[in-house]
């Protein structure tokens, strides 16, 4: 069976009675469980797929109404809550945490007759670009597991890019769903601030993040979205799409468009060969009859400064909770007082969350929060007005996703700061709150390079065509796995 | 220059038991020199702004009770408390 | 020259909600941890949803409190880590970019004095602490978290208050203004609890936290005012410091805290927008607020000609400004507010008696309309006053039942008087020239009645048959 289709042929081949959805999910499972030991895309996958599908194929065939998805395998990042199922956020402090009710965007999905075939592995609390933060082990990058998958969402876009499920969702706090989109070769989406509810995302840094869909292709992604943004009652940040069709419209095209071109994303420290896929990206545009040029915006080169103040800042607080008193792991409180316990169980916290909480203990304290926190919210309001001014001339800007290729496993592990630097591209949507997609564009010695488009607020239809169209100019190799 | 005692301070603050304080020195220490460029990022004069939201459109006064036991899925003791370990007084 | 400030922290019991979940704002009813979800727990993924109504309440609040109202409110994090506190931080609010919690400054006035109000601010109550052990070796906490995300409004003043005697004039107008407003009922146990900042002439400023009841806070400051004047009079330096109220000694203790611990890092509330109130807004609550005790007053003054003091004890209290305004007519407004005043009050003053009471405003305007009308005495209607609270039953049939109603039938009250003519021969003879002597005739007819009869129609009578 071809596990490698699309979301929307799957639809169209269950709807048809070409597939049934039990064949395809058992496929998908026995998928995962031939490329998982190599990939580790999963933490846990779930049992009673099959059966769901079966139950769905009776639904089918009894004339039942069934939802949009038929059955469809989705994989969902370790940081969103589904009833019943274990919830880790890949950390040991949530080894045993059993969600007691769903996220908005699982209930959305199960409605739509959605089959959550596994949770998907990430960064420690999606704090992390490669999931080697994970408390259970990196992530493998299906197209050389040498390599880093990305992250913090790396388990989603692996098992998408392996074809251990047709889409995912994954997460988006400063690149954390388009960098490990553009390492294994996916789709991935950042929408507008508020398009999708985050009720049920375990919260990192929850000014800036969004979930966010990684798919095989851009007509998967404006799919999904029918499927799970809007207005939510439970999420006072959602923000009223008025039921948008992602999908409708999508082909047409971006003739007459302007599109800038970020001069800090292009600069220094950029590999040449994302470099020359950029280049070659601007040309297939210009080449559909859109029009490019430089932009300069000031505030990208304090923007990395200012998303971890900013991030670490909400991290800590956001992470306060997890004092193992109502739920948690197993750690007998007998014999300590209170300050004491709570600090020794959260030892269970790895380093990359211990060192970020010591950050976000130490910038928005009494004595340097003018100094850090401060100045850190002020460049993002500035950073923001600058994008609004672009998008006053510009439909679109482009940049590569991330400056530099799929890195080697171990290799930046120990260097906080060039890891820093590798969500340049990335973290300015967040700040700002746009929406960004990274699509797969070039492939580099077996390694893929994505590029980032991004539109103004609530343009993410417009986005969406932008990104097909720039889809439709690409052929690339099939993933080596 | 973050010191030790500062890491030491901060982790008490926050709640994390570190052995080794010098182990996150070093590091700690390069993620907030790397905060310095903001120093120079020319904003002190930039207002902060926030999304809105009118009255209106905020959460109803309705009392809707949880559809589940709760506390049953949760750390309880004693009947339905949650035990929390001695307060130093 | 002694310097009293307050923090008042009043629960919005009024309301349906919690302030960020749909869990029920008056928890009293519920067993240990019934009340509570995934939100006002604080479970991971969770996300607060602001109470619309509580935002209005505590407008409401500031808006009595002469308060200003800025154009957007905005929430912040108060970052702690404590068993109570399911997220280990409070959602609060915070002025520190521009006026954002729903009260700048503002001002009440006792007497001729006034208070300024620093600000109000709209946060959520933590969870219930129970120590449960037997010595401090062995104790274990446990927590109960109905409580956690009750609405609360904090009441700041500015230190303007010299006496005990000021603060408690003060928190009984605050009391009278948030039941008033039917926000709060202040009589609900732990709905209004308070902290203080107490200095006197020399000495350092010295808080009190943990003060659970409005009774208890005045005892408070005058035990530390007095605890501060005797070290003083000893020469011993009164040092800055967090003293927390016992509430079984009924003494300050100091309390060991930890000053380290003090650093909050307060920064926005990101799952909360900022909500904008604007002149719109604040127009259209302005037109939903109940009429003010002192617009009552003024009304109950001019418009029925009820004198002041009454009018300021009938104002104040809307359990009895509510049974009046039910009650009342054109004709018999005095007569009502009399009746409060001087017969009900003494009956049911305490919240237990309110609620166990069978009296409605019905009851009043018949009794009010009896007294005026002669139907009865005012000296019955104590009499069935009582047994209306306790039993409920309507006016006539309490009168009929006890027997209580005036003897105005005229031929049985001219038998009745006609007996003690002939009785007292030697008074009738009297009367005839000295017109005090009649009144005792009146009263012997009331003997024989059990002051039951008529006054009016008895005078009408005895002279009729004596002849004067």
């Amino acid at each position: 069976m071809n596990l490698k289709i699309s979301a929307l042929d799957y639809v169209q081949e269950v709807k048809t009675g070409n597939i049934s959805a039990e064949d395809f999910v058992a496929n998908t499972i026995e998928r995962i469980q031939n490329v998982d030991d190599k990939l580790h895309a999963f933490l846990s996958v779930n049992e009673d797929a099959i059966n769901q599908a079966r139950a769905i194929d009776k639904k089918i065939k009894s004339g039942e109404k069934v939802g949009d998805c038929f059955g469809m395998p989705i994989s969902i990042k370790d940081n969103m809550c589904i009833k019943d199922s274990k919830t880790t956020c890949a950390s040991k402090m949530l080894e045993n945490f059993i969600a007691p009710y769903d996220a908005t965007v699982i209930a959305k999905l199960k409605r739509q007759d959605a089959i959550f075939v596994g949770k998907v592995n990430m960064d420690e609390f999606a704090m992390g670009l490669t999931t080697e933060f994970s408390a259970y082990g990196p992530s493998k990058n299906p197209w050389n597991v040498e390599y880093v998958s990305g992250g913090s969402s790396g388990g989603s876009a692996v098992s998408v890019s392996a074809l251990e499920c047709v889409a995912s969702l994954g997460s988006d706090t400063g690149g954390s769903v388009r960098n490990p989109a553009s390492f294994c070769s996916a789709v991935g989406y950042k929408p507008t601030y508020g398009l999708i509810s985050r009720y049920g995302l375990i919260s990192y840094a929850n000014s800036i993040e969004q979930i966010g869909p990684l798919t095989r292709t851009v007509k998967d992604t404006a799919f999904m979205l029918n499927l799970i943004t809007g207005i939510d009652p439970n999420d006072d940040t959602t923000i009223d799409n008025k039921n948008e069709d992602y999908l409708s419209g999508i082909e047409s095209g971006i003739e007459g468009k302007k599109i800038g071109i970020i001069k800090e994303m292009i600069g220094e420290g950029i590999d040449p060969a994302v470099l020359s896929a950029t280049k070659d990206a601007i040309a297939k545009l210009e080449g559909l009859g859109a029009t490019c040029e430089e932009i300069s915006l000031d505030m990208v080169k304090y923007s990395v400064a200012a998303y971890y103040t900013i991030t670490a800042t909400e991290a800590g607080s956001n992470l306060a909770r997890y004092d193992n008193l109502r739920y948690g792991y197993d750690f007998p409180l007998d014999g300590y007082e209170f300050n004491s316990y709570i600090s020794k169980a959260r030892r269970k916290f790895g380093p990359e969350v211990i060192r970020r909480m010591i950050i976000g203990g130490f910038v928005p304290s009494a004595g340097h929060s003018g100094k850090y926190f401060l100045k850190a919210l002020k460049v993002k309001s500035k950073l923001t007005k600058e994008v609004n001014g672009a998008f006053k001339k510009f439909d679109f800007l482009i940049s590569p996703t991330v400056p530099i290729l799929p890195f080697k496993l171990g290799e930046k592990i120990d260097d906080p700061v060039s890891l820093f630097l590798v969500d340049i591209n990335t973290v300015t949507a967040n700040l700002t709150g746009k929406p960004a997609i990274s699509i797969p564009f070039a492939n580099s010695n077996g390694l893929p390079i994505g590029i980032q488009l991004m539109a103004d607020s609530m343009h993410d239809k417009l986005l969406l065509q932008a990104a097909y169209a720039l889809e439709q100019t690409v052929r690339l190799p099939e993933v080596p796995i | 220059m973050v010191t030790e005692e500062e890491i030491e301070k901060v982790s008490k603050l926050m709640r994390i038991g570190i052995d080794d304080h010098k182990e996150y020195v070093e590091k700690v220490h390069m993620m907030i020199n790397f905060f310095d460029i903001l120093d120079s990022a020319g904003v002190e004069s930039e207002e902060i702004s926030m999304p809105e939201i009118p009255i209106s459109k905020l959460r109803e006064d309705e009392h809707i009770p949880f559809d589940d036991k709760l506390i049953e899925r949760l750390n309880h003791y004693k009947g339905t408390y949650v035990r929390a370990p001695k307060m130093s007084s | 020259m002694t310097m009293i400030g307050l923090e008042i922290h009043c629960q919005l019991t009024n309301l349906n909600s919690k302030l960020f979940c749909s869990c029920k704002a008056n928890y009293r009813e519920f067993k240990i941890n019934e009340n509570i979800c995934p939100v006002c727990m604080g479970l991971p993924g969770s996300l607060p949803r602001l109470n619309q109504e509580a935002v209005k309440k505590a407008t409401m609040i500031a808006m009595a409190l002469n308060c200003t109202i800025p154009e957007k409110i905005a929430f912040f994090r108060k970052n702690y880590f404590y068993p109570d506190s399911p997220k280990n931080f409070q959602i609060t609010q915070l002025n520190i970019y521009g006026d954002t919690s729903v009260g700048g400054t503002g001002s009440v006035m006792i007497g001729d004095k006034k208070i300024r109000i620093t600000r109000i601010q709209l946060e959520e109550d933590p969870g219930r602490l129970i120590y449960d052990g037997s010595s401090s070796k062995n104790q274990i906490t446990l927590v109960d978290y109905n409580r956690a995300g009750t609405p609360l409004v904090e009441i700041v003043t500015e230190p303007d208050f010299e006496t005990p005697h000021e603060v408690r004039d003060f928190l009984n107008i605050l009391s009278n203004i948030l039941t008033n407003l039917g926000v709060a009922d202040p009589s609900l146990e732990g709905a209004m609890r308070a902290d203080a900042n107490i200095s006197i002439e020399g000495g350092k400023k010295v808080e009190i936290k943990n003060i659970g009841s409005f009774h208890d806070l005045e005892k408070a400051v005058h035990f530390e005012i007095i605890r501060q004047d005797s070290l003083h009079s000893r020469n011993i330096e009164i040092i800055q410091e967090t003293r927390h109220w016992d509430d079984r000694r009924k003494i300050t203790v100091s309390s060991r805290s930890k000053e380290e611990d003090l650093d909050y890092r307060y920064f926005l509330e990101g799952d909360i927008p900022w909500v904008k109130i604007d002149p719109e807004i604040q127009k259209k609550l302005k037109t939903e607020m109940p009429e003010s005790i002192s617009s009552k007053k003024a009304r109950y003054i001019s418009k029925y000609n009820i004198p002041a003091q009454v009018a300021d004890v009938l104002s104040s209290d809307k359990y009895y400004s509510d049974l009046f305004e039910d009650a009342y007519t054109e004709s018999n407004a005095k007569e009502v507010a009399n009746i409060i005043t001087t017969e009900l009050m003494g009956l049911v003053d305490t919240r237990e008696k309110r609620e166990v009471s069978k009296f409605t405003s019905v009851h009043l305007r018949d009794l009010a309309d009896a007294i005026q009308s002669g139907k009865v005495s005012r000296n019955s209607s104590k009499n069935a006053l009582h047994e209306i609270l306790k039993s409920g039953k309507d006016l006539s049939t309490v009168i009929s039942e006890l027997d209580l109603g005036n003897v105005s039938d005229e031929s049985e009250l001219s038998r009745i008087i006609a007996q003690i003519i002939s009785e007292e021969p030697q008074a009738v003879e009297q009367s005839k020239s000295n017109s005090q002597t009649i009144n005792y005739l009146v009263g012997k007819v009331m003997q024989k009645t059990k002051g039951k009869a008529d006054p009016v129609l008895t005078l009408d009578i005895l002279k009729k048959q004596i002849g004067i």
